[in-house]
């Protein structure tokens, strides 16, 4: 189309569109025949556009001969043509093409019938942000301004079971099988429940040590892996079982619950709970030990154990293992209640009475030998009798250390030197008397000599004859002396029938005496522990009724209704409530129980057992203590 | 949201009353049927930590005891009730089962697991899954609690400070003044111009959740807008008929009206974040409990 010349070029028509509020549009159109016409804020332009972005006369819109507007800026301020943003530029009405200031869009066309252009102003931003449409559901909540409840809910589920579930099943699956797993992070320790006790830390990174399988509980077997050797089997588990008797009312329940969910009774970890803390092991409960010994010997009616349930007034009278005779390396014993008044023949001779009497000769002989021994007023228990090692019972008493002092086996003296009858070979000490006898003469007559003049001599040879044939006689027939030393060492007041039984000669006039033999009880209670070192605050006489004892078969160990003085049940409201565990152990051995281990030894785990002393290697005498109050041995 | 529990009630079934008995006061979850479930949390604290001293579990309390089971599964089923609400919420029902009962219940429930939860833990506690989940009850418990207490509070305040106007007024409020700022800014210079266009032009619900949750916008084009003019005005020389005037005093009651409305939507977050955590949470806790009681049982 062929522009014509004239002033079509000069003129414009400008549309302006507004929407009313049902959204259809009013249009109004005016014709501008000038120049150059004005787009900007103010009313008295001919584009007028009511928009604060715009200024007040914003630019110049002209039309060239050719019949192209061109749009100029009037300030440093620029617009959009066709999309780009511009300060001038020209659009060819014929195409067409689009201006944007601010919030306004003018579309620039032709009008075919008059050939001016035409300028179709339209807002097409809302006058403000408020005028926008918005969801008041959501611009008055927190949507949008915090991540959804949705997303972060369902994230943390992913994370917590990522984390603490498939990760540690994972690490399960991976090491399953492998004797040991290696020292590094495992998942699965996330899982534990609490630390594990002191002497299991080296297990704390490998869970599948105990826990074997999934969903199977832990087995004994996982346990005897280590523990075969000190695990040892309190008795047989069917007969712990029928002993423990067919739970009733709850207790069925829980044993059923407990069933039902794979827990078998009888398993070590019944009672060796774990995860309860990295503290030693807890010693058993009197309850668990109660279950079953509580009325015994109704439901396992060939036991020989008698009912106990609780120390303090379910537990039967002490039955010591007591000697029934002494010699050899392990004599006979038998287990006696002390209610029956048991006696114990060790083989000596020994009024206890006698020797702790605050009055008379032994009292006396110690008063004497008290700057050499350390004796007190009278003899003390300690006097004689020595701690061990671990101040738990009593040395043997010994001879040489213990009795020597006052028992002198002295005969002879030489320079100062006194030779003794060796104790404990009657052999020898035949011999010593016999050579004593052979190499020693009668002590010389006073009177007997021919140095000048004896004063002292009775006048007359006779005299000094018969004194020198005497002599010689005496000389002669020393030997057969030594028979008669001999027969009175043995017999009564002589030094070996004082304190032993003597065996006597197997014919008459003869002279192989023989001692009995001599035992001496390390420890009277097998089946339980007793330390005396626990009771240092006691005197040995609050126990032990040494003083009134006149003979040495008196068993001088204390019944049960004494240490019920102190002791009472673990729920009692004595000075020392004591658990059965205070005594015995399940696992029971030679050493202390459990509970006094860790008493003693509160940081470490391997306790070792106590040493027990064997009455037939004398060991060597502990220290003494100071206020030592020991009285006969015990255990 | 507040109105949220004093409409629970419901189309109430209307009972036969004698005389003028027939009462309407509104009863809020809190005291829902004379204090019904504060009683039963009572009861719950009483028996449960009763029963955690006069049963002797050996060695020590724990989680893994028959008594720790029983608190254990006992506080899981309360659990998984609880977050039944989040469905249970959805459908406003009237009756003795009614959604107000029913979050009264909620409430009060979940404060007894703190008893439960806790003495079924004995008080083992540790670096593990098991404290995990106790860890994520007590916050989830202690986010409810706070939750209780804005419920208590905030709406209050909400209402005091809309002072009867519904949230659409307010926004058709904000719409009418920025109408009449467009129109009276037209005079104004570009400068000038400029500053109304910037306040028109920001949302008033911009910003992100530390404004909205402070209340403090410190970015605010329309009070940039009223202290710009202001000082151009200052110093400029005093005419009749300023348009700056007319625009000044329109871009303050617009502020007016923001700053009610941003008090309203500081309190309406106020009312809603703390869900943001007990929702979530609450999530992670059932991730947590499942880790737990599949651990126990896989290493038994």
């Amino acid at each position: 189309m062929e522009y014509k010349a004239g002033k079509h070029y000069m003129s414009f028509i400008v549309r302006q569109i507004a929407l009313k509020s049902d959204g259809s549009e009013i249009v109004r159109a005016e014709s501008h025949d000038a120049a150059e016409i004005f787009i900007g804020r103010n009313a008295e332009n001919a584009i007028h556009l009511p928009d604060l972005a715009v200024n007040p006369v914003h630019a110049s819109v002209t039309r060239s001969e050719d019949g192209k507007v061109h749009i100029r800026s009037l300030s440093d301020l620029k617009f959009e043509l066709n999309g780009r943003r511009r300060k001038e530029g020209s659009i060819n009405p014929v195409r067409g093409g689009e201006l944007r200031f601010g919030g306004h869009v003018i579309a620039v066309g032709l009008d075919d019938a008059t050939g001016a252009a035409i300028c179709t102003v339209r807002r097409v931003e809302a006058l403000s942000d408020s005028q926008e449409d918005k969801d008041q559901a959501e611009i008055y909540s927190l949507t949008g301004k915090l991540p959804s409840k949705r997303l972060s809910a369902w994230g943390f589920v992913a994370l917590v079971l990522a984390a603490c579930l498939v990760w540690p099943v994972y690490t399960w699956a991976t090491w399953r099988g492998v004797e040991e797993r290696p020292d590094q992070f495992h998942a699965d320790t996330m899982w534990s429940s609490g630390k594990l006790s002191l002497a299991h830390q080296s297990l704390k990174k490998d869970c599948q040590a105990c826990h074997v399988d999934a969903f199977v509980s832990v087995r004994d077997e996982s346990c005897l892996t280590c523990h075969e050797d000190d695990a040892h089997e309190h008795a047989p588990t069917q007969r712990q079982l029928t002993s423990r008797g067919m739970p009733e009312g709850f207790e069925k329940f829980k044993r059923d619950v407990a069933m039902t969910f794979g827990k078998s009774p009888g398993r070590c970890v019944e009672c060796h709970t774990e995860h309860e803390g990295a503290g030693a092991m807890q010693p058993t409960a009197q309850k668990f030990c109660a279950d079953c010994h509580d009325g015994m010997d109704t439901r396992l009616t060939d036991t020989k154990l008698l009912n106990a349930a609780d120390f303090g007034d379910a537990h039967p009278q002490f039955r010591p293992a007591v000697m029934t005779k002494p010699g050899g390396k392990n004599p006979p014993t038998r287990r006696i209640s002390l209610d029956d008044n048991p006696t114990e023949d060790n083989g000596l001779k020994f009024p206890h009475k006698l020797h702790l009497s605050k009055t008379g000769g032994v009292a006396q002989m110690g008063r004497r030998l008290s700057g050499e021994y350390g004796f007190g007023a009278s003899l003390e228990c300690k006097d004689c009798h020595t701690p061990d090692n671990d101040n738990v019972r009593f040395q043997p008493v010994d001879m040489k250390e213990n009795c020597s002092m006052c028992h002198s086996l002295s005969f002879d003296e030489i320079g100062g030197t006194f030779r003794q009858l060796p104790h404990g070979k009657p052999a020898l000490v035949h011999a010593e008397l016999r050579a004593f006898f052979r190499s020693t003469r009668p002590n010389r007559p006073i009177n007997l000599g021919s140095r000048g003049n004896n004063p002292r001599r009775r006048p007359g040879d006779v005299n000094a004859q018969r004194t020198a044939s005497d002599y010689a006689r005496a000389v002669r027939f020393r030997p057969t002396r030594a028979a008669q030393a001999i027969r009175a060492v043995f017999s009564r007041g002589g030094a070996c029938y004082d304190c032993h039984g003597v065996t006597q000669p197997a014919s008459r006039g003869g002279l192989n005496y023989g001692i009995m033999p001599v035992s001496q009880t390390d420890r009277y209670m097998h089946k339980g522990w007793f330390s005396h070192k626990a009771h240092n605050d006691e005197t040995c006489e609050s126990c032990h009724a040494a003083t009134d004892s006149s003979k040495a078969a008196d068993l001088l160990l204390p019944g049960i209704a004494t240490c019920r003085e102190c002791h009472g049940g673990e729920a009692s409201n004595t000075d020392v409530p004591s658990s059965c565990a205070m005594c015995h152990d399940y696992h029971a051995d030679e050493g202390a129980p459990w509970l006094i281990r860790n008493q003693d030894k509160p940081k470490t785990i391997t306790g070792a057992g106590d040493k027990t002393i064997s009455s037939r290697q004398p060991q060597k005498a502990a220290p003494k203590q100071e206020e030592g109050n020991y009285g006969r041995t015990g255990g | 949201m507040a109105s949220l529990f004093a409409s629970l009630t419901g189309p109430k079934k209307r009972k036969a009353t004698k005389g003028r008995e027939r009462s309407s006061a509104h009863v809020g979850f809190m005291r829902h049927a004379n204090f019904r479930w504060l009683k039963i949390l009572v009861l719950i604290c009483l028996v449960s930590i009763t029963s955690y001293f006069w049963i002797d579990v050996q060695p020590r309390h724990n989680g893994g005891s028959w008594y720790g089971y029983t608190l254990g599964t006992i506080g899981v089923l309360i659990i998984l009730w609880l977050t039944m609400l989040g469905l249970r919420k959805r459908a406003m029902t009237a009756g003795s089962w009614s959604l107000k009962a029913w979050t009264s219940a909620h409430v009060y429930l979940g404060l007894s697991l703190i008893f439960i939860g806790t003495l079924h833990t004995g008080f083992q506690l540790g670096w593990n899954i098991h404290t995990l989940a106790y860890a994520l009850m007590m916050i989830v418990i202690i986010s409810g609690i706070f939750g209780v207490y804005l419920y208590a509070t905030l709406p209050q305040k909400l209402s005091s400070n809309r002072e009867e106007m519904t949230e659409t007024q307010m926004i058709e409020a904000l719409r009418s003044f920025d109408r009449q700022l467009h129109d009276a800014a037209q005079p104004l210079d570009p400068e000038q111009a400029s500053l109304v266009q910037a306040s028109l032009e920001q949302d008033p619900f911009g910003g992100g959740f530390f404004k909205r949750i402070t209340g403090k916008y410190p970015g605010c084009k329309t009070r940039k807008a009223i202290a710009e003019l202001r000082r151009a005005r200052t110093y400029a020389p005093r005419t009749d008929n300023n348009p700056t005037e007319k625009v000044e005093q329109l871009l303050e009651r617009k502020e007016d009206t923001m700053w009610r409305l941003r008090k309203h939507l500081q309190i309406k977050a106020m009312l809603q974040v703390w869900l943001y955590v007990h929702v979530p949470m609450t999530f992670a806790l059932i991730a947590a409990l499942s880790a737990h009681i599949i651990s126990v049982f896989f290493y038994w």
